[in-house]
């Protein structure tokens, strides 16, 4: 594992990632500190305002202001705190209940790997984002709801593909060794399954926060998202949209800001892949 | 082998139907564990709350939960899905005189991005070991992380707002009819012999479509290509080079046929997320299809919408399901025979 | 002057590694007459795959032919451009694979592929090549070649699609073929079918054969010439049967001795120390590269490298010693096998394992019989012996053995104790007692284990948890054992070769000193040279620590030496056993007699009734 870690490290994807993730998370983390404005602060004096540096702008907001007159740049960097806060739970807890039925499921196999792969299947069969929809009706707007309801639907895709790689392993000899060595089917899991698991599933905790950040933004867009009293890209955009002639800026900065975030994901997600899943670093895939 | 095909289609309709069963038990109990009362909004505000009351016996909803959900089933067996508090209508029908746009919308988007896809992933593999490969991979990895929602609003922007090139708004002009006879406008107005509103119809449906098929374009091309690369890794490649057959050949004729199977089987599950995808793009081109009363039903807690539309959502992705795993068996003689 | 199907000369292949450029074959050079077959002859690494690869320039990326000429009846392969080049593959130059199975596209019939090849050859119309196809393989000795062209490669067996990959290389009427080890991969019983069907194609369209094998005795009987690679470079060559019975250089020597015999007295095998050096190691040598495992090595030998030397005619051997080679032999005894008491430890009574297949919602499923009631014993200290093909059900019976599958009837004695029941204390139990060395060692260490952990998997299991510091000791009582030095404790496997592997493969097995090893097929796929080394170890250590142990394989004339006891095994039944000398030099049962006679004999002059079947009129029969 140390290897792979230092191999990781030296991946230039992985490090322009973890460079854009963190400037990010600084964003979440010290929004109190970086924002010049309250981002529920109205002033309805200076509504949908241009960006500072165009005729019309205001310096006291950097990047203009919204319908209802609240700082865009403060909304985009609180925005921050939303987005990450939603793709580190919510990745996690889809990673915990997805990785522990996926290792059951794959390693016992026979009838519980059946059980669990219908269960599986039956919860696939809806499309992810009218589930998230569905469950958002039925849990309510929130932030704490948004990561329910995120952990709810992709715990799936997690077990899914998690899966394939636990059987894969566990057909290797050195699994069966150890349970003739006298491992339990616990220690067996623990100390032979899940390392050679771990590098798929550093990956797809990755991609996973990729999906997370676009989820809460489609919630928040449609108005199901973390309500209305926190910042969210997505609500950005939606109210961004019916005054799209007057201030193109206010869509164009929150969609940016998406972009750029699940970006750095999917490239983390990528380079890992590239770096930790040995066969594909030698075949120089 | 179409008795293979068929055996295969008889076991997914018997699987898929307690699959269905089970998906509509779970809508039912997400739904009916809402803190809204459908009665409440079915009557205008001033209702008593004697009416309100009379209102909840005659929608059913004092009985027990699972006497609520059986007579919903009897009644949807009966092709009755309940009444739509919105619009007051059978949301049966609300969702039939929809469905099509979106059918048409999600089918033209996934033609894109089979196109964009496949024509992706094999400039991305004729590229290897070239200093291009870091390049292509690179784009194909920014433009995964555009979701939909996004290519539809920079697409509306820049080619609906600023270019004035295409319309954004609706299925058709809004001064042509549109006529109905399958519930397909491309059929439809071909069928009336209206060419005018047919290309209007398409006009309106190259920016959803694309956007949409934009967005799914780059998994298919990163999968055709890992694909390929995998492909050529077999023995059958080296042994076809060994008898003396050209490069362009092998790529054709041995390479694609094998790397398509694994590709299918992606584009099969991207294309129900394509599906799902739908609903964005049309509430931003404001598109009359499923997924805009979608947004509507749930913006107003319609439960019987909100149900029938979910279960619409699974049948069509359980339907793709199938025909794809047909195609694949199909395609990959290993599981055919025995 | 005769032109030649192909001449070699000073060929040299060179390779990028880690930077540097490393000859990975070096001035090899030979002469091959049309219709006449070549052997190649080494073990892995030794370069003699390369050869194959370099004749049709598909070289793995890194490597490159640097120098020296390839001349294909008067033309340079290495000067011709790549297109005419190209053209001559499948045409006038022709390969047969490996790996038959894999060597097929699986998603086209086999007709789809003969008609494509056809096709390329320039023959019109479907029909016509249809019949071609038909004609080709009916020549390959495929029934009903017809109904076999509507086919996919998965259904057919691995024998039936290397008489395909056959049909398609001779269909061309090639000058020269190429045959890249194409037994290998099947199973024993079939390799004396397909090498008669090779000798006759060849002899039927007088090609030129260039055969590529790291089997001495195999090459003996079916080659005319023989090259012996060792660390890329060609060290003896000439007439197959001289080379082999008076081989003159002593790695040539030294790999005769160290492969088991079948049929003659049982001798110690010659253990050469260390192995082949791999190419990351040959960039550093200077001199002879077999110097440092040769038993005649001298400082000359390290000084440079030696130049080839006739010994007679056409026989060219690289080393100054050569005379001295007939006088290497082995200075240990025969193997004794140690006194074995009559006591049981092991006992097998009518042990079956059935599964259900097939059938799906509706039944309909079938009952497979992997094995059908099969009672054999092993006593303290012996070495039985379980041969069989693939599928025969050998390894579902080790599976029974060690409880990796539960049977479906029978049971299972370790002295006197039932294994058959599924309950912890007898799991428990058996982990001490009873011990599997798996087959692939790829498979069967962890890769992120390092080998000290690995080593002593056994003491971290259950409850009981060893302190780091016994660990530790123990790992490097383990290491001693197995004759690996302590400085491999820190590394991963993937840092070890294969036959280092294998060793902590059995030191693991060794960890509470079982009282019987299972070993499945872990000497299979192991050079020659290494298969020796660990032979001796498992005697040595037998010798010191005393257990008994079930050996697994397929060969056997490594059987033979090893144990002193063998059960036949053919469809899930054990068809034959008994003392091991006795069962082959009298084999009863039809499959042991197949089994025996696909061996070829150690003596390269004797003949090999299933290559060439002799009937009675004394003249060989072509069948």
């Amino acid at each position: 594992m140390p290897s792979a870690l230092s191999r990781s490290l030296r991946s230039p994807r992985v490090l322009i990632a973890l460079g854009m993730i963190l400037c990010i998370l600084l964003c979440a983390i010290f929004a109190g500190r970086i924002a010049p404005n309250d981002p529920s602060d109205q002033n309805l004096l200076a509504i949908l305002a241009p960006p500072a540096w165009i005729d019309g702008g205001d310096p006291a907001y950097p990047l203009g202001t919204d319908s209802l007159g609240r700082c865009v740049l403060s909304r985009l960097i609180y925005g921050a705190r939303t987005a990450m806060l939603v793709a580190f739970f919510a990745s996690l807890g889809a990673m915990i209940i997805g990785s522990i039925l996926a290792h059951i499921s794959g390693y016992f196999g026979g009838t519980t790997d059946w059980i669990i792969g219908r269960l599986v299947d039956i919860w696939m069969s809806f499309p992810p984002v009218i589930l998230s929809l569905i469950l958002m009706v039925g849990l309510g707007v929130g932030l704490d709801r948004v990561i329910l309801a995120i952990i709810l639907v992709d715990w799936t895709r997690f077990c899914r593909v998690l899966r394939s790689e636990v059987l894969i392993v566990t057909r290797h000899d050195y699994v069966s060794a150890a349970r003739l060595l006298g491992f339990t089917h616990w220690q067996a899991i623990a100390r032979e399954v899940l390392p050679a698991t771990l590098p798929l599933l550093i990956t797809l905790v990755s991609l996973e926060m990729a999906i997370a950040v676009i989820v809460e933004a489609i919630l928040s867009f449609v108005g199901l998202g973390v309500g209305a009293d926190q910042a969210a890209w997505g609500q950005m955009i939606a109210d961004a949209r019916q005054y799209v002639y007057q201030s193109p800026w206010n869509l164009l900065l929150p969609a940016i800001a998406i972009f750029l975030t699940v970006a750095a994901f999917n490239l983390l997600g990528d380079g890992l892949r590239r770096t930790l899943d040995v066969r594909l670093a030698e075949s120089g895939r | 082998m179409i008795g293979i095909v068929g055996k295969l289609i008889a076991r997914r309709l018997v699987t898929a139907v307690p699959i269905l069963l089970a998906v509509s038990v779970l809508l039912f109990c997400v739904l009916r564990a809402l803190p809204v009362d459908p009665a409440a909004m079915s009557l205008p505000p001033s209702a008593t709350l004697e009416e309100i009351e009379a209102k909840r016996h005659e929608m059913g909803l004092d009985r027990p939960l699972p006497e609520q959900y059986l007579i919903w089933l009897v009644d949807a067996l009966h092709g009755d899905f309940g009444r739509s508090i919105q619009f007051r209508r059978d949301s049966g029908s609300l969702v039939a005189t929809t469905l099509p746009a979106t059918i048409q919308l999600a089918l033209a988007a996934m033609v894109i991005a089979a196109i964009l896809g496949i024509g992706g992933g094999l400039l991305m593999f004729r590229v290897r070991g070239t200093v291009l490969e870091p390049l292509t991979d690179l784009v194909s990895i920014l433009l995964l992380s555009i979701p939909e929602f996004l290519w539809g609003l920079i697409l509306l922007f820049v080619f609906g707002v600023m270019l004035h090139l295409l319309p954004f708004t609706g299925q058709v002009a809004p001064d042509l009819p549109a006529p109905r006879i399958t519930g397909f406008l491309l059929i439809d107005s071909l069928l009336s012999g209206r060419l005018d509103i047919f290309l209007s119809a398409c006009q309106h449906l190259i920016l959803p479509a694309v956007a949409l098929g934009l967005a799914f374009s780059p998994t298919i091309m990163r999968v055709l290509r890992s694909s390929l690369f995998d492909v050529y890794h077999e023995d059958y490649i080296q042994q076809a080079r060994l008898r003396g057959l050209s490069e362009g050949h092998i790529l054709i004729k041995h390479a694609f046929k094998n790397a398509s199977l694994p590709t299918l089987t992606l584009a099969g599950v991207q294309f129900g997320i394509l599906f799902s995808g739908t609903l964005l793009v049309e509430v931003i081109y404001s598109y009359p299809g499923m997924g805009n009363l979608m947004v509507d039903a749930v913006r107003n807690a319609d439960l019987p919408l909100i149900q029938t539309i979910g279960l619409t959502y699974c049948v069509v992705v359980l339907m793709i399901n199938t025909v794809i795993d047909s195609l694949y068996v199909v395609l990959n003689p290993k599981l055919r025979v025995r | 002057m005769t032109v030649f199907a192909l001449q070699a000369k000073d060929i040299v292949v060179s390779a990028q590694i880690d930077g540097n450029v490393v000859p990975a074959i070096r001035g090899l050079s030979f002469d091959l007459p049309p219709g006449k077959i070549l052997g190649l002859v080494g073990e892995s690494g030794a370069g003699k795959s390369m050869i194959g690869r370099a004749i049709a320039q598909l070289l793995p990326s890194g490597f490159e032919i640097t120098a020296g000429s390839l001349v294909f009846e008067g033309e340079d392969l290495l000067q011709m451009p790549a297109a005419r080049r190209r053209a001559l593959l499948g045409r006038a130059i022709a390969f047969i694979p490996q790996q038959p199975m894999t060597a097929l596209n699986p998603v086209m019939m086999i007709g789809a592929q003969f008609d494509e090849h056809l096709a390329r050859l320039g023959e019109e119309g479907r029909e016509k090549r249809r019949e071609r196809a038909v004609a080709a393989l009916t020549a390959a000795r495929l029934p009903q070649a017809g109904d076999l062209l509507r086919q996919y490669p998965h259904q057919l067996s691995g024998g039936m699609c290397q008489r395909v990959l056959i049909a398609f290389a001779f269909s061309s009427n090639p000058r020269l073929v190429i045959a890249d080890e194409p037994t290998t991969a099947l199973d024993v019983t079939i390799h004396p079918q397909i090498l008669r069907l090779v000798a006759e194609m060849q002899r039927e369209h007088a090609t030129a054969v260039i055969f590529i094998t790291h089997d001495l005795r195999l090459a003996a009987q079916l080659c005319d010439e023989v090259v012996v690679m060792y660390a890329g470079r060609a060290i003896e060559s000439g007439p197959a049967r001289s080379i082999l019975s008076k081989p003159a250089h002593p790695y040539t020597r030294c790999l005769q001795l160290a492969n088991p015999s079948l049929r003659e007295e049982r001798q110690a095998l010659y253990v050469m120390p260390d192995q082949m050096p791999s190419l990351r190691q040959l960039k550093g040598m200077t001199g002879c590269h077999f110097a440092p495992r040769c038993p005649l090595v001298t400082v000359e030998c390290r000084q440079a490298e030696p130049p080839n030397v006739a010994v007679a005619a056409n026989h060219n051997v690289a080393c100054i010693h050569a005379a001295g080679v007939p006088n290497i032999g082995t200075t240990e005894a025969a193997p004794v096998a140690p006194k074995t008491s009559a006591r049981i430890v092991l006992q097998v009574e009518k042990l079956q394992k059935h599964y259900s297949v097939g059938g799906g919602l509706f039944g309909g499923a079938q009952k497979f019989e992997a094995v059908k009631e099969a009672s054999f014993s092993i006593a303290e200290n012996e070495f039985v012996a379980l041969v069989g093909q693939s599928g025969s059900g050998k390894s579902t019976i080790a599976k029974l053995l060690v409880g990796l599958e539960q049977p479906t009837g029978g049971q299972i004695l370790l002295n006197g104790d039932d294994l058959t029941d599924r309950s912890e204390r007898t799991r428990a139990r058996r982990a001490v007692r009873l011990q599997m060395v798996f087959q692939d060692p790829q498979s069967a260490l962890n890769p992120r284990r390092r080998i000290a952990s690995i080593v002593t998997q056994a003491m971290e299991a259950g409850s009981r948890h060893a302190s780091w510091d016994k660990r530790l000791a123990r790992t490097r009582e383990l290491l001693a054992e197995v004759g690996l030095s302590t400085d491999i404790g820190p590394r991963l496997p993937g840092q070890l070769s294969g036959g280092q592997r294998q060793r902590v493969n059995i030191a693991r097995a060794l960890c509470n000193i079982p009282k019987i090893l299972v070993a499945d097929e872990i000497v299979s796929g192991l050079d020659v040279s290494i298969q020796a080394q660990l032979l001796a170890l498992l005697a040595r250590l037998r010798a010191e620590l005393g257990f008994g142990m079930l050996f697994i394989s397929h060969d056997l004339s490594v059987v033979r030496h090893l144990c002193s006891r063998v059960l036949v095994m053919y469809r899930g039944e054990i068809v034959e056993q008994g003392p091991t000398d006795t069962v082959f030099s009298n084999p009863q049962h039809p499959h042991t007699r197949a089994l025996v006679s696909s061996v070829p004999p150690d003596d390269p002059l004797a003949p090999w009734p299933a290559l060439n079947p002799v009937v009675a009129t004394g003249e060989p029969v072509s069948a």
